[in-house]
């Protein structure tokens, strides 16, 4: 039993614990039930909001809500930043009574809600320094729209090649712009969307950031952009060309195998030598029988690497084919297509622009190869000539100050694709990044892209992509979580991505620069002023 | 196995009794007629509706003190739109004898002006149940005093109380006719009964004989007169039974103050157009919302019993050491995970 003294000395206690809240009393708003976290793990966050707001005011997919645990007397400071994943109707009723309407109406209309599903993005803690979240928000923490000066701690995550600005829902922060880094680009990098979502633009913005960089010395490696379509050089009508960003045009090499375009005193007429073509590369021109492909395998071994193409087609050459058990049949086809390619494609010559493509690109700057017209077959043999030289060039010793270098493959998935023939491009994507080449890859279809290489692939552009099977794949080998932001990449609009790249600690909503806007901007900009903290300029025309 | 037969005597009884053929009985022997349901017109209403309620949960039971978790307040509506929940207690409360004093006293002292009550004879259970009632009472002081002049206060329950919580319902009663507010308590449950061998539910069966009379309309029924014990000049106010929605099966036992007797039909009238929520139709929605606002979940008494432990195992006790002080035996027995 208590002791009387004990007794006295508690009773006392309570006592003026119960003087002291006599009067306290707490009141509960309407504007205190709504905006609250109320769930509910590390990796999503549930907030409540009115269901029947204003049109501007409604939440949106993709939106940024910052979520502010702040509680001196108690220690707390962090702010964390998190987006809209999803929205969902909701009520304290649970769908009780939602559909029973007896009565004539609803009287608690704050019982009924929107539920918030958010992702978070990261924290800001009291320094202001902004990191990946380990933690949650504590319980009923007021959530609100990010604010302008929210948004300036996701500035520090963001790397040195511009592509856009941070999109917040499908509203702008002109204040942040999504740049991607560097010295990521060598792990490769894949650009994904349905025709006409944007990739060309994607690339042309992408090539510009990258020109700036190698006119300001600050590039850290070289871009090579084969295009068939002919639509990087000049444009076509209002869509501008990357030979119209005249400031940084010592960024950029250009060959072409037009006659019209190489007139330009900017651009090198595109030549490769025969002795730079191998059998392999003619091996992807055509469909070849098993014998055909025998013979083909055999010319390396049969042949002077430098000179074959030459000695296969004297009447000597055809003596030594058969020589070696080849029929005569098999080696005419092989001779005839051979005659047929160096016919179609006249920049097999004696002279090679290879040579300065591959200084050029060693030395930082933007590469563009513009093959218009040409066939499908004839730009992967192209492409596969080039970037074998390419490989072969950086596999030997470094010099100094060489820079890396990224190869770009438009529709990709013709190269990659599971089981594909062309063993090249899978030995770049697979080997490449010792030697410091990487991939760009291209492509309308990431579900035939073979799932252990986009597994290597470190950063991603996904722009709107309507195929369920394309965004599971992506989904599945990406190195960031992009599986809760499946219901955003479908409502993805022209022109706006998830970027997912190494460096930056969540998947980026962008809206990626308008390439003729970017350009006018990049021609204004000040020359001193790194682009990168400079805000408040329009470059959309709403 | 047993037989049924014990249980089909009850439920003999019932059909016989509880369960009305006919209402004549209840009639002749309550005094009730049919002139006697006054069918009530809805109201418009521009004022403010306070409701108040209070909610007790156990959070552990020793065998010399209870500790409970009590919380009091009310929820505000003007017309259907809910304006704010106030809670004016939200604490533990520790019922034992010897610190009751501490407790009350206070209290009594500084919202009612009044010396403190003789607690010393009541049980553990009780006392938590006028600490409570006492809660509530503080919210409706606290409600008058937020209320303008026409507004109505309801609570949740009955002003006909046991003997030493009285005093302070006097004090409110004043208070509330100062103010000139409609102050109604509504009963969920009631214990109203009629006949002399059996005791009849007075209340189900008045519901019953009310959809006969006045089928498909809000109606009240004075019961001053009326032969049925409702705690009659034990308090200063009159008890009445009304249906707030005519499509409700439900009736519910309204207490008064005397002051409000002469309008109680524009009172009722002001709370039927405000009892068809769909969220609870037929019943006053502010005490529903009260209701919901004001209710401990059994969450949260498990969070404190948890709390507690902790708090516990901090002052260096051992958890087997609390788990014998606080564990119920029954518990043990049902096998449920208490603490
Ligand atoms: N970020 C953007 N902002 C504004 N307009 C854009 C943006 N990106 C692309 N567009 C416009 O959308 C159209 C199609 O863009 P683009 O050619 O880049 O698409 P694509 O994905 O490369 O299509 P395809 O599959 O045909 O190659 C162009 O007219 C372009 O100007
Ligand atoms: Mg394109």
């Amino acid at each position: 039993m208590v002791q009387e003294a004990d007794l006295s000395a508690f009773r006392s206690k309570l006592g003026s614990e119960v003087e002291k809240a006599l009067h306290d009393k707490k009141v509960i708003r309407k504007e205190d039930t709504t905006y609250r976290i109320i769930s509910k793990s590390v990796t999503e966050y549930q907030f409540i909001v009115p269901f029947d707001l204003p049109d501007e005011q409604r939440v949106e997919v993709g939106q940024i809500f910052s979520i502010k645990d702040h509680d001196e007397a108690r220690g707390r400071r962090l702010t964390f930043l998190a987006r809209v994943l999803d929205i969902q109707h909701g009520s304290n009723y649970e769908g009780n009574w939602d559909t029973t309407m007896k009565g004539t109406q609803f009287f608690d209309h704050e019982q009924i809600f929107n539920r918030v599903f958010a992702g978070p993005l990261g924290c800001v803690n009291c320094d202001g320094s902004f990191r990946k979240s380990r933690t949650i928000p504590t319980k009923f923490s007021t959530v609100s729209r990010a604010e302008r000066s929210e948004f300036k701690f996701l500035k520090q995550v963001m790397g040195d090649i511009e592509i856009g600005y941070l999109r917040n829902g499908s509203r702008l922060v002109e204040e942040i712009p999504v740049a991607l880094h560097s010295d990521t680009i060598d792990h490769h990098m894949g650009v994904f969307a349905t025709t006409g979502m944007g990739k060309s633009n994607f690339m042309k913005v992408f090539a510009a950031s990258c020109m700036r960089l190698a006119v300001r010395g600050e590039s850290k490696f070289g871009l090579l952009i084969v295009d068939p379509h002919g639509e990087y050089l000049n444009g076509k009508g209002s869509i501008k060309g990357l030979m119209h960003l005249k400031r940084y045009r010592d960024g950029l090499a250009c060959y072409s195998t037009d006659r019209k375009n190489s007139q330009d005193p900017g651009v090198e007429e595109l030549a490769i030598s025969e002795s730079e073509v191998r059998p392999e590369d003619i091996a992807l021109l055509y469909e070849w029988s098993p014998p055909q492909r025998d013979a083909l395998d055999a010319i390396s071994r049969i042949f002077d690497g430098g000179n074959w193409l030459e000695e296969i087609q004297s009447p000597d050459g055809l003596a030594r084919m058969m020589q070696e058990g080849f029929k005569d049949s098999t080696v005419n086809v092989l001779v005839r297509r051979i005659k047929n390619i160096l016919e179609k494609n006249k920049y097999i010559q004696r002279r090679s622009s290879l040579a300065n493509i591959l200084a050029s690109l060693q030395s930082g700057k933007v590469v563009l190869v513009d093959i218009p017209r040409m066939s499908d077959r004839s730009e992967l043999f192209l492409l596969s000539v080039i970037s074998r030289y390419i490989m072969e060039e950086y596999k030997k010793d470094e010099h100094e100050g060489r820079k890396n270098c990224l190869i770009t493959i438009e529709e990709a998935q013709r190269v990659l694709g599971a089981g594909s023939n062309t063993s090249r491009f899978e030995t770049i994507a697979r080997e490449g990044r010792k030697f410091g080449v990487g991939l760009c890859a291209i492509t309308q279809q990431p579900k035939l892209i073979d799932k252990q290489l986009l597994s290597q692939f470190n950063t991603l552009v996904v722009m709107g992509l309507g195929d369920r099977n394309d965004r599971i794949q992506l989904e599945e080998s990406a190195k960031q979580d992009l599986s809760t932001l499946d219901i955003e990449i479908q409502t993805l609009e022209k022109g706006e991505a998830i970027v997912s790249t190494l460096k930056i600690p969540f998947p980026v909503p962008a809206r990626i620069h308008r390439f003729e806007d970017y350009l006018r901007r990049l021609e204004k900009e000040d020359a001193d002023d790194a682009l990168i903290s400079r805000g408040g300029f329009r470059p959309f025309l709403e | 196995m047993w037989d049924f037969g014990r249980l089909s005597i009850v439920a003999e009884l019932i059909r016989d009794h509880i369960y009305l053929e006919s209402i004549d009985e209840y009639c002749e022997k309550t005094g009730v007629r049919k002139k006697d349901f006054v069918p009530i017109e809805a109201q418009d209403f521009g004022g403010e509706i306070f409701a108040v309620d209070g909610s007790n949960a156990a959070v552990c039971n020793w065998s010399v003190a209870n500790l409970n978790l009590i919380r009091a307040g009310f929820a505000v509506y003007r017309g259907r739109e809910w304006q704010r929940t106030t809670i004016t207690y939200d604490d533990v409360f520790l019922a034992d004898p010897r610190i009751c004093e501490d407790l009350f006293d206070p209290c009594l002292k500084a919202f009612f002006g009044l010396k403190g009550i003789d607690l010393k004879e009541s049980d553990l259970d009780r006392l938590s149940t006028y600490f409570r009632e006492l809660q509530e009472y503080i919210a409706l002081n606290e409600a008058i005093i937020e209320a303008r002049s026409g507004d109505i206060i309801l609570y949740d329950g009955g002003f006909d109380v046991f003997e030493p919580l009285r005093s302070v319902l006097a004090v409110i009663f004043k208070r509330a006719e100062d103010k000139d507010v409609d102050l109604l308590a509504v009963s969920k449950s009631s214990t109203l009964f009629w006949g002399e061998g059996l005791t009849l539910p007075f209340l189900q069966h008045t519901s019953y004989a009310g959809s006969l009379f006045v089928p498909g309309v809000p109606w009240y029924l004075d019961l001053k007169d009326k032969r049925v014990e409702h705690g009659q000049g034990r308090w200063n106010g009159e008890t009445y039974i009304a249906r707030f929605a005519g499509s409700s099966e439900r009736a519910f036992r309204v207490d008064a103050p005397s002051y409000v007797r002469d309008r109680i039909g524009s009172a009722l009238g002001k709370l039927v157009a405000h009892s068809c929520s769909s969220e609870c139709l037929g019943y006053p929605h502010a005490l529903f919302r009260a209701h919901e606002d004001v209710r401990i979940s059994g969450q949260e008494c498990d969070l404190l019993r948890l709390r507690l432990m902790e708090m516990l195992g901090d002052m260096g006790m051992s958890e087997p050491h609390v788990r014998m002080l606080m564990q119920d035996f029954h518990d043990v027995l049902d096998m449920r995970q208490q603490i």
